[in-house]
């Protein structure tokens, strides 16, 4: 029994009493992972008040630090998007952080074209971010012909697709055929020129104290859209099908193959985007490494919402504020912010503990 | 003489014929709840040695949960058992098998690969395997019940019958005392009924008691001691003379009046023979349809076959003659090696799912938690599986007309559930099998219906009910074929009754009953045309 088949199930929860399940297991999960991360800080010694200080301030503390927060949050949340898409059709996409790569990489270099700069109407920004969500889309959908091909199954194929993307950012920034700066001396980083401001995705509020970019709203209108079309249209009708019962759905005429294409491609997509969201809004520059995690964040994230869209979301802000508190209580109070990525990971053991759990308490 | 739970002879007292034997094995009071689901209430029965003891029931009555406590697979909720006596209580089917219970599943567990007697030694020997000496073993243990096996015989080569005795074989080496079997005749060729029913009879005569499950009225004819009936988890009735209470047994299992031999078929009308002529056209036509599988083996052979319109063609055949890729390929889940197919007139050979509906073709597929539904989905949203389009404007589904339309076919076809929002999987099977005929029915144009096994793991009523709705459809012109393994079923339905066997069609004959056992013969391929 995956963690995927129990995000699906609808029949699991029907012991546990629908909505308060739905809540109820992720919010215990979460709560445990905070106790139990509290229990560790004191036992490193920390004072309590220090570290839980500097998580706050990190997390909540300033316009800047929830700004960060958000620009996190908006990053994890396309991924997640992402892979509860991937996962209506049954497919679990965990190539999130190549797909972000790719974006990144695509939209940089679609940034440096002579003259993107110069084009009217915020087409300078929003071509690359185009770019970069098309990139990744076609990325993910190597994974989903090779899938329906030769049967290669899309954990294996996104995550190794996701190791050749980051070392494609490494190749890229380190030539100065691709997308290194021209080296001016020794000490010339490997890295890309930095974006022309024009490509550069603007601020809400147009400063720097506040950097929540355009990001958030254009992500809030996906969410939108990808709840209804999940919900309500004739797409999402088939993903489920397809997903539940690909015979099935074989059978009643729909297009299994380009169903299962097409959903690894929409989580591309939305990786894709969250790369070049990332670059284009607060980044600026392509290093090797840039995508540091995030796609794999996401896909927790997309683990804990169990298929909703309103879950993504809520686990994409609980997850972008503890990355910057966590980043913040190292520097501040010396805990290790891998205290944090401990914490996440024994959110998601004890998500699938509960699911174990569910499982045999709903099989008659 | 037949006894009702409830009603005055309900103290379950053995009849005069049994009073000497004690019960090997006794339930009191036992049952059984899964969740909020009670399976068993208020069992009490007694298994005797050297007796045939048959389980009737219909599917979902609880005959295979009963068989799973006796064998420790569950632990009954309420109530005790005893064997010998003693408390019985196995907690495992190792406990039971240590105390000489045993039992034949409806699967069998066996190593394709392997020959019998590797597969009857599986995990019974360490180190060095004589296999000759034990060959001579399990040959002399078979030959005592009769059992014809063949003990170098790779299993994968061997039919499903011989299969079923190497489980048996399997089971007596153990020397059981309670024997328990678990529907074993369904997937048997007559004859081989015939000898599995005499070794019950010879394993019960050597000191056994058997407990067979079965639906069947004929073998219980045949061979039952003592029959038990169970309806919705309590025993309904039992009787020591089943042969005579037939018709009792029968009422008590349904619940409601009905003859033996083809239930649910018998109540309808006889049918107008249907006129054949020129005029009418082909609803169906297979020319000349060979499939090879993975493995290079060969399914069909060359099959050739015509459903004019209005008829209702059968097509009779054990299981695993090839039915099961004829459906794939008609469905378009498969594609034909070699030969044509076409629906009026279009030809389909290579056609798509979507295509093979859009030529007017309904399916009522074999397995239809596989093919025919998605489970996991509502009611409304599987009874518009393959016409969701109809219901779409911008892409969006129009849930109020797909609620509105599902409960119209709800009504239309009688469709029992909680609403048209409730999860198909919340369905029984007989209201799963009308709502999956209702969409195939609703097909636009139809001209032509595959139903494959269509009242599978059904109850009379529900038998009825779809093969009125078949019969209303051919009434309109419309041409089925009909396929299934239940002879007595095809006769009672349909016009025509072909025969396949090994892939190829060995015979066709009316649908008359004066032509069964010219069919039957056919099926086990005895005979040829």
């Amino acid at each position: 029994m995956s963690i995927s088949a129990y995000m699906f199930s609808d029949k699991r929860l029907a012991g546990f009493n629908g909505v308060l399940a739905r809540l109820a297991v992720p919010l215990a999960a979460v709560l445990a992972a905070f106790t139990i991360g509290l229990i560790a800080i004191i036992a490193m010694g920390v004072p309590l008040g220090d570290a839980v200080g500097a998580f706050m301030r990190g997390a909540l503390g300033s316009p800047y630090a929830i700004s960060a927060s958000l620009n996190r949050a908006v990053a994890l949340g396309l991924v997640g998007i992402g892979f509860i898409i991937a996962q209506r059709a049954g497919l679990t996409n965990v190539g999130g952080e190549g797909q972000i790569a790719v974006g990144g990489m695509i939209a940089t270099a679609l940034c440096l074209v002579p003259g993107m700069d110069e084009l009217p109407a915020g087409l300078a920004f929003i071509l690359p971010l185009l770019g970069g969500a098309v990139a990744g889309g076609l990325w993910a959908g190597i994974a989903g012909v090779l899938k329906v091909r030769a049967g290669t199954n899309e954990v294996i194929s996104t995550l190794l697709l996701s190791f050749i993307a980051t070392w494609l950012v490494y190749w890229s920034v380190q030539s100065e055929n691709l997308l290194r700066q021209p080296m001016t001396n020794s000490a010339t980083l490997p890295e890309s020129l930095p974006i022309p401001a024009p490509t550069q995705v603007p601020l809400l509020t147009g400063s720097y104290a506040s950097p929540v970019t355009w990001g958030l709203p254009i992500t809030i209108v996906i969410a939108i859209f990808v709840a209804i079309m999940l919900g309500r249209s004739i797409f999402g009708f088939r993903l489920k099908a397809t997903g539940l019962n690909p015979v099935a759905a074989a059978r009643a005429g729909m297009p299994v193959n380009k169903l299962l294409v097409g959903a690894l491609v929409f989580a591309g997509l939305l990786g894709g985007l969250a790369g070049a969201l990332m670059l284009q809004g607060e980044q600026y520059s392509l290093k090797s490494g840039f995508s540091s995690g995030y796609g794999f964040d996401g896909l927790v994230v997309g683990l804990l919402a169990r298929g909703s869209v309103t879950g993504v979301i809520a686990g994409a802000l609980l997850f972008g504020f503890m990355r910057s508190g966590g980043i913040s209580m190292e520097m501040a109070a010396g805990v290790p912010s891998a205290l944090v990525g401990i914490m996440q990971g024994l959110i998601v053991v004890m998500i699938a503990g509960a699911a174990y759990y569910l499982d045999r308490s709903a099989t008659r | 003489m037949i006894m009702r739970s409830g009603g005055a002879s309900s103290s379950g007292a053995p009849l005069a014929n049994n009073e000497a034997s004690l019960p090997k094995l006794e339930l009191t009071d036992i049952g059984r709840d899964f969740g909020s689901f009670t399976a068993l209430d208020g069992i009490d029965i007694a298994f005797r040695t050297g007796e045939v003891h048959c389980l009737l029931g219909e599917n979902g009555a609880g005959k295979s949960t009963l068989c799973n406590l006796i064998f420790g697979v569950h632990q009954p909720t309420r109530g005790f058992m005893t064997l010998n006596g003693a408390p019985y209580a196995p907690n495992g089917p190792h406990a039971a098998l240590a105390q000489k219970v045993a039992m034949v599943h409806q699967h069998f567990s066996l190593i394709d690969e392997l020959t019998t007697v590797d597969n009857l030694l599986l995990g019974r020997k360490f180190g060095l395997v004589d296999r000759k000496a034990e060959a001579a073993k399990i040959l002399a243990l078979a030959e005592e019940f009769g059992l014809d096996i063949k003990p170098h015989a790779v299993v994968g080569d061997l039919s499903v019958g011989q299969r079923q005795r190497i489980e048996i074989v399997k089971c007596l080496m153990q020397r059981p005392e309670v024997l328990i079997l678990d529907e074993p005749t369904a997937v048997l060729l007559p004859d081989e009924i015939e000898a599995l029913l005499k070794v019950c009879a010879d394993v019960a005569a050597r000191g056994s008691a058997v407990v067979l499950v079965t639906h069947k009225l004929a073998e219980i004819r045949k061979i039952a001691d003592e029959v038990s009936v169970l309806r919705a988890g309590r025993i309904v009735a039992r009787s020591t003379r089943p042969a005579e209470d037939m018709n009792d047994l029968t009422t008590a299992m349904i619940g409601r009046s009905g003859t033996g031999g083809a239930f649910g078929v018998a109540s309808l009308p006889p049918r107008a023979p249907h006129a054949r002529s020129r005029m009418v056209r082909e609803a169906l036509q297979i020319d000349g349809l060979s499939f090879f599988d993975q493995t290079g083996a060969r399914r069909l052979d060359k099959v050739t076959l015509t459903v004019d319109q209005g008829e209702i063609i059968g097509l009779a055949g054990v299981e695993g003659n090839g039915q099961s890729e004829l459906g794939s390929i008609l469905a378009g889940l498969d594609h034909p090696s070699e030969g044509r197919w076409f629906v009026g007139g279009k030809e389909l050979t290579h056609a798509k799912p979507r295509a093979i509906t859009a030529a007017g073709a309904g399916i009522i597929p074999e397995d239809r938690h596989k093919v025919g539904a998605v489970n996991a989905m509502t009611l409304a949203d599987n009874l518009y599986l393959n016409q969701t389009k109809s219901l779409t404007r911008w892409g969006l589904i129009d849930r109020k007309r797909q609620t509105e339309g599902a409960t119209s076919l709800m009504k239309q076809f009688d469709v029992r559930a909680q609403g048209p929002a409730a999860p198909f999987s919340s369905l029984s099977g007989g209201n799963q099998q009308k709502a999956v005929l209702a969409r195939e029915l609703m097909t636009p144009n139809l001209r032509f219906l595959l139903a494959m096994n269509p009242t599978r793991g059904l109850d009379i009523g529900a038998i009825e009910a779809v093969y009125r709705s078949i019969r209303e459809a051919a009434d309109k012109g419309i041409g089925v074929l009909l396929i299934s393994s239940e002879l007595d079923e095809l006769l009672a339905v349909a016009d025509r009754i072909s025969v396949i066997y090994r892939g190829s069609i060995v015979g066709t004959r009316m649908a008359s009953y004066d032509n069964r056992a010219a069919i039957g013969s056919l099926m086990s391929g005895t005979a040829t045309q």
